[in-house]
């Protein structure tokens, strides 16, 4: 019943349509790229007016996220500059932490899977092509 | 700024003994996004209008930018824009003509928007409006609502007949003015989707009053379908509760707003067989106005 629809910028995407509100699917975004390596510390993200503009959102959705994101202790607001990735973040998270990020999405494609009566060689195979072509 | 920009209390207004709106309270934050929701035929159109003056409320009050809607001032309708559902444009004027027209009631008239908006939007200028497609008219209205940088916007289904790309255009417009922080925008839509980008605040318009408002993240992240036994849910009581259907073999369906202790109720619930679900906002409207 959902309508999905995503727009992507450089480095943000949205999916309007689910239950996550937007704030909360920029705040994981940020902390996936971040525990990626893809941001590293000291990294300048774009200002809450380019990511509105880009993404066509209200951009109080945007401060709260990097207000959220700055109260964890993933962002650090700099004078002068907006938004940098903190200082603790200088490198990629270990494997298995960043597995346990990745984790409750799995689960949550493990559970459709089982109700779709999809057996688990052909959600694996579909998934590995998706990962394949993708990277 | 803390006051209200829109404020309504206790309004009603009949239409041949048919009441649309009754008793209904609504205060419009000023610097919010807001977006009012509400099946066809709620009322939506007719609680626009009274809060313009449009129309009359037959009981209540009503203030619009702290004035009373029937006796604006002049520098209190020069902050108000307005979109109306209905194309209400000069036929026979092409749209140079019209804006040109309008300027003249304004004090405040900005030229480089309209230019910047009617050339991004290409809106055919010199062609007689009565010829231009339906998309290019609602386009041509909101350009005219934006001319004079209200400080209330105020736009009843504005993108019903845009396509995605003209709606992602208007968005961006609304998205540049919350950036700004100096106007209030209250715009009625079916399109969740784009009330998820842009409204800061929901208004569900149902029976005649706005039976839920508040803020769309709060609202959104509370908002749970729970389902089970109607044996075990029949007594069951959240925070606030929006429906409550019973479907086949005696379960129970309910769309409730979870506050503070509800979360460790529900999981006393999930061992009597109750499922619960985050509900995306277009299942929770349907939900909630069935």
């Amino acid at each position: 019943m959902n309508i999905v629809r995503a727009s992507s910028t450089s480095l943000f995407t949205v999916t309007t349509g689910s239950s996550e509100p937007i704030y909360r699917q920029l705040v994981g975004q940020v902390q996936r790229l971040v525990a990626g390596g893809q941001l590293a510390a000291g990294d300048e993200l774009p200002s809450v007016r380019e990511v509105a503009e880009q993404l066509a959102v209200n951009p109080m959705t945007v401060s709260k996220a990097y207000g959220l994101l700055e109260m964890g202790g993933v962002l650090e607001r700099r004078r002068g500059l907006g938004m940098v990735v903190a200082e603790s973040h200088d490198k990629r998270r270990p494997l298995a932490e960043r597995l346990e990020i990745l984790r409750p999405t799995l689960e949550r494609a493990a559970e459709e899977t089982a109700q779709l009566e999809i057996d688990p060689d052909v959600a694996l195979q579909q998934f590995r092509k998706m990962l394949k072509g993708k990277t | 700024m803390m006051s209200s920009t829109i404020e309504m209390k206790n309004v009603s207004k009949r239409f041949h003994h048919k009441a649309v709106l009754s008793g209904l309270d609504w205060a419009v934050p000023a610097g919010h996004v807001v977006g009012l929701v509400g099946r066809n035929g709620a009322g939506k159109s007719t609680l626009l209008q009274c809060a313009l003056g449009l129309w009359t409320a037959d009981d209540g009050s009503v203030a619009i930018l702290g004035e009373d809607p029937a006796a604006l001032s002049d520098a209190v309708r020069a902050q108000i824009g307005y979109v109306p559902q209905e194309s209400d444009l000069f036929e026979w004027l092409t749209a140079t003509q019209m804006l040109a027209y309008f300027r003249t009631f304004y004090p405040r008239w900005n030229q480089a928007k309209v230019d910047a908006l009617m050339e991004r939007w290409s809106i055919p200028a010199n062609t007689a409006i009565r010829l231009l497609s339906g998309g290019e008219r609602q386009r041509l209205s909101i350009v005219r609502a934006l001319a004079h940088d209200p400080s209330l916007l105020v736009l009843d289904e504005p993108v019903a007949s845009l396509d995605p790309a003209g709606r992602r255009d208007f968005l961006r417009e609304i998205v540049d003015r919350a950036i700004e922080g100096t106007t209030t925008v209250v715009f009625s839509t079916h399109i969740f989707t784009d009330l998820e980008r842009v409204a800061m605040d929901i208004a569900l318009l149902k029976n005649g009053r706005i039976a839920l408002s508040g803020p769309l993240d709060q609202l959104s992240e509370k908002m749970r379908r729970v389902e089970g036994p109607s044996a075990v849910l029949a007594h069951a009581r959240w925070g606030q509760e929006l429906a409550r259907s019973a479907t086949r073999d005696a379960q129970t369906m309910l769309i409730v707003i979870v506050d503070e202790g509800s979360e460790e109720r529900l999981e006393t619930l999930a061992r009597q067989g109750v499922r619960v679900h985050a509900v995306g906002l277009e299942d929770w409207f349907i939900a909630a106005t069935q």
